[in-house]
C-alpha cells in the first residue's frame, strides 16, 4: 500500500512537472507571438513553435479570404514550397468543414479511413454506381497523413481563418495536444488580428500623410497656378482682342474693298469719256496748230492776236486733263490693287506692287513733306494674302508718317536673303523709348491720346506676319526714328 | 472484465479504430455483422453509430435492440468487444453535429460528397465492454 501511495504520488509530481513545463512554454509563446505586429514574424513564431517545442512538425496557417469563400496558404512549415499559394473552398475537407462549421476538428487513423473509402468505391463501382462518385479535391497536406486537427482562428464571432496541423504518425493528437495546440491558436489569432488592424492602421495613416503632403503641395502650387491661370486668361483676353480687331479691320477693308470697287466702276465710264476727249481735243489742237503754221492761215491769226492766246490756254488745258486723269486712272487702279477683293485668299503677289499701291493711297498724307526712298532688290512673288499684306504696309507707313508730324523721310528697303524676303520700313520721326518698344506688339497699348489711336495696329501686323510664318522686329532710336524689319519665309 | 462504464483508454481507440464491426440480429434470428465508419464516445454509459444508409443493421436493431461491437486497436494489439443496446436516434444536437462534421469532412475530401451523408446518430447504451489483448508478434527471429 505505501509503496503504491508512493509512486502515486510520484506520477502526481511528475505530471505536476509537466504541466508546469507546459504552461511555460505556453506563457513563453504568448509573449513571443505578442511581441511584434509583423505578420510574417507572428506565423513563423506560431508554425516554430509547433514544430520545435510540441514537435508537430506540419503545419500551416489559411486565412479567409474577403469573399467568406476561400481560404489561402498564409504560412506554412514542413511542407516545402508545396503549400505556397494553395488554396481551400470553405466546406471542402477538414480545413473547409471546420472553417463552415467553426469548430474545431481532429481526425485519425486516416490512412485506414482512406482504405475503407477505397473500398466503398470499388464496391461502388462493381455496382454500376461510378457516376455518384467525383474526384478527390486537391488539397495542400501531406499525401500520407495519419493524424489532422483543424483549429478555427476567430475573434469573437468573426473568422479569420484555421491552423491546421498534420501528422504521418498514427494516433499523434490526444486531447492534451489538442488543448495546447488551442490555446497557441487562440494567440495566434489574436495577434494575427491586431497585426492586421495595425496594418490596416498603417496604411490609413500613410494615406493620411500622403493626402496631406498632397494637400500641402496643392498648396504650395496653388499661387503659382493662380499666376499660370491669370496670365492664360490675360492670353485668351489678348487673343480675344485681336481677334475682335481684326474682325473689324476685314470688315473696314470689306467695306473700302466695295467702296472702292464701286466707285471705279462708275469712275471708270466717265472718265472714259474724259480722257478720250481730252486726247480728242489734244490732237484736234495739234491739227489747228498746224493749220495755222500755213501763210494764209498766218495772216488771218495776226489780225486775230487772241487766238494764238487761246490756242496755246487750250493745248495747256488738255494736257492737265490728261495728266489728271492718268491719275485719277493710276488712283482707281490702287484702289482696287489695295483692296483685292477680287482675289483668292491665298495666291502668288508682287509685294512691290502692294506696297506702291498702299503709298499711292497715302499720297496726301505724304507729299506734305515726306520723302519716300525706295530701295527696292529683286524678290520673287510671294504665296500670301495680299490683301492682309498690304493692311501691314498701311499700319506701318500710316505709324511712320504719324511718327514723324508728317515730315521726314520714310526708307523702304526689300531684299533677298537666302530662302527669305526681308522688308524694311525705317522712319526718321520721334523714335519709341526703350521701355515702350518691347511692349509696341501688345494688343491695346498705345502712347497716343484717346481716341487718337486704338493701339491694335501694331498687334494685327504682328499676327498677320504670324500667320504668313514670318517674324516682325522692331528697333528704335528716341530722336532719331524707328525701323521695322519683317521676314517672309518663300518656302511656298 | 466486463463493465457498464467505458474506460478512458477506449476514447482513442474510437477515434483511431475505424473501421470497426457491428454485429446485429433480426427479430426472427438471422445475424448480420457489417463495417461502420464511426464509433462516436458520447459519455461513459452511451456510443453512437453512424446511421448513413438504411442497412441490414438499422433494420435489424430497430426489430431487435441488442447489438455488439468490435472496435479494433491495432496499436495497441488489442480489440474492445461492446455489448450495447439500441436506445434511440438523434436527428439533431451535438452528438448529430459533431459525427456529421467528421463524415462531411472525411467525404469532401474524397470525393463522396452525398455518398456519406449522416442520416441520424443512432445512440447505444453500453450493457458490457471487453478488452482482449493480443498478443504482440515476436521480434526475436533466432
Amino acid at each position: 500500500m505505501a509503496q503504491e501511495g508512493q509512486a502515486s504520488t510520484t506520477d502526481l509530481e511528475e505530471r505536476l512537472a509537466a504541466k508546469a513545463r507546459e504552461v511555460r512554454v505556453l506563457q513563453q509563446v504568448s509573449s513571443e507571438i505578442n511581441s511584434t505586429l509583423d505578420l510574417d514574424e507572428i506565423f513563423d513564431v506560431v508554425l516554430r513553435t509547433m514544430d520545435e517545442l510540441f514537435g508537430f512538425h506540419h503545419s500551416m496557417i489559411l486565412l479567409l479570404d474577403a469573399t467568406g469563400e476561400t481560404l489561402s496558404v498564409a504560412a506554412s512549415r514542413g511542407y516545402g514550397s508545396q503549400a505556397d499559394g494553395a488554396t481551400v473552398a470553405v466546406g471542402t475537407g477538414l480545413v473547409g468543414v471546420v472553417a463552415k462549421k467553426r469548430q474545431m476538428m481532429r481526425l485519425g487513423n486516416l490512412g485506414r479511413q482512406r482504405a475503407y473509402v477505397s473500398t466503398i468505391r470499388q464496391q461502388m463501382e462493381q455496382a454500376g454506381r461510378a457516376s455518384e462518385l467525383s474526384e478527390s479535391p486537391a488539397l495542400p497536406g501531406l499525401p500520407d497523413v495519419e493524424g489532422q486537427i483543424a483549429i478555427p482562428l476567430q475573434i469573437k464571432d468573426t473568422l479569420i481563418g484555421v491552423f491546421f496541423v498534420e501528422s504521418v504518425e498514427q494516433r499523434v493528437f490526444s486531447e492534451r495536444d489538442e488543448a495546447l495546440i488551442t490555446v497557441v491558436a487562440n494567440q495566434a489569432a489574436s495577434a494575427i488580428h491586431n497585426a492586421r488592424l495595425y496594418r490596416a492602421e498603417a496604411e490609413r495613416s500613410s494615406e493620411l500623410a500622403e493626402a496631406h503632403e498632397r494637400l500641402k503641395q496643392l498648396n504650395e502650387t496653388l499661387e503659382d497656378r493662380v499666376r499660370e491661370r491669370t496670365l492664360e486668361l490675360h492670353r485668351a483676353n489678348r487673343e480675344l482682342r485681336e481677334t475682335q480687331a481684326q474682325l473689324l479691320q476685314s470688315a473696314k477693308m470689306a467695306a473700302l474693298g466695295d467702296l472702292a470697287a464701286g466707285v471705279a466702276h462708275e469712275i471708270n465710264s466717265p472718265l472714259g469719256s474724259i480722257h478720250s476727249n481730252a486726247d480728242l481735243t489734244k490732237r484736234v489742237a495739234a491739227v489747228v496748230r498746224e493749220a495755222l503754221t500755213d501763210e494764209t492761215a498766218a495772216s488771218v491769226v495776226s489780225r486775230y492776236p487772241r487766238l494764238e492766246q487761246a490756242l496755246q490756254s487750250l493745248e495747256q488745258a488738255t494736257a492737265t486733263t490728261l495728266v489728271a486723269s492718268d491719275r485719277i486712272v493710276r488712283i482707281v487702279k490702287s484702289l482696287r490693287n489695295f483692296a483685292r477683293l477680287d482675289e483668292a485668299e491665298r495666291k502668288k503677289a508682287d509685294l512691290h506692287e502692294g506696297i506702291e499701291s498702299t503709298l499711292t493711297l497715302l499720297q496726301h498724307r505724304l507729299k506734305r513733306g515726306i520723302e519716300v526712298i525706295r530701295d527696292f532688290g529683286e524678290l520673287p512673288q510671294l504665296v500670301c494674302s495680299p490683301n492682309r499684306m498690304n493692311q501691314v504696309f498701311m499700319n506701318l507707313l500710316v505709324n511712320a508718317i504719324q511718327a514723324m508730324d508728317e515730315h521726314g523721310t520714310i526708307t523702304i528697303r526689300t531684299r533677298l536673303d537666302g530662302d527669305q524676303v526681308v522688308l524694311q520700313f525705317a522712319d526718321t520721326g520721334h523714335g519709341i523709348p526703350r521701355e515702350n518698344l518691347e511692349r509696341i506688339f501688345d494688343p491695346g497699348f498705345t502712347t497716343r491720346g484717346p481716341g487718337v489711336g486704338t493701339g491694335l495696329g501694331l498687334p494685327i501686323t504682328f499676327r498677320i506676319v504670324e500667320e504668313h510664318r514670318g517674324s516682325i522686329e522692331a528697333s528704335s532710336e528716341v530722336g532719331k526714328g524707328s525701323e521695322f524689319t519683317i521676314r517672309l519665309p518663300i518656302g511656298e | 472484465m466486463e463493465t457498464t462504464q467505458l474506460p478512458d483508454e477506449i476514447k482513442p481507440v474510437m477515434e483511431n479504430g475505424v473501421p470497426a464491426e457491428v454485429s446485429s440480429c433480426s427479430a426472427d434470428g438471422i445475424p448480420n455483422t457489417t463495417i461502420i465508419s464511426q464509433v462516436y464516445y458520447v459519455d461513459r454509459e452511451h456510443v453512437a453509430l453512424s446511421f448513413q444508409f438504411f442497412n441490414k443493421t438499422v433494420r435489424n436493431v430497430r426489430e431487435n435492440p441488442n447489438a455488439s461491437v468490435l472496435l479494433n486497436d491495432p496499436y495497441g494489439y488489442a480489440c474492445w468487444i461492446l455489448q450495447v443496446r439500441y436506445d434511440h436516434s438523434e436527428t439533431e444536437g451535438p452528438i448529430f453535429d459533431q459525427m456529421d462534421m467528421q463524415i462531411e469532412a472525411i467525404a469532401s475530401a474524397t470525393g463522396m460528397t452525398g455518398i456519406f451523408k449522416l442520416k441520424a446518430a443512432d445512440i447505444y447504451r453500453v450493457d458490457s465492454v471487453r478488452k482482449v489483448t493480443l498478443k504482440r508478434p515476436s521480434t526475436d527471429r533466432s
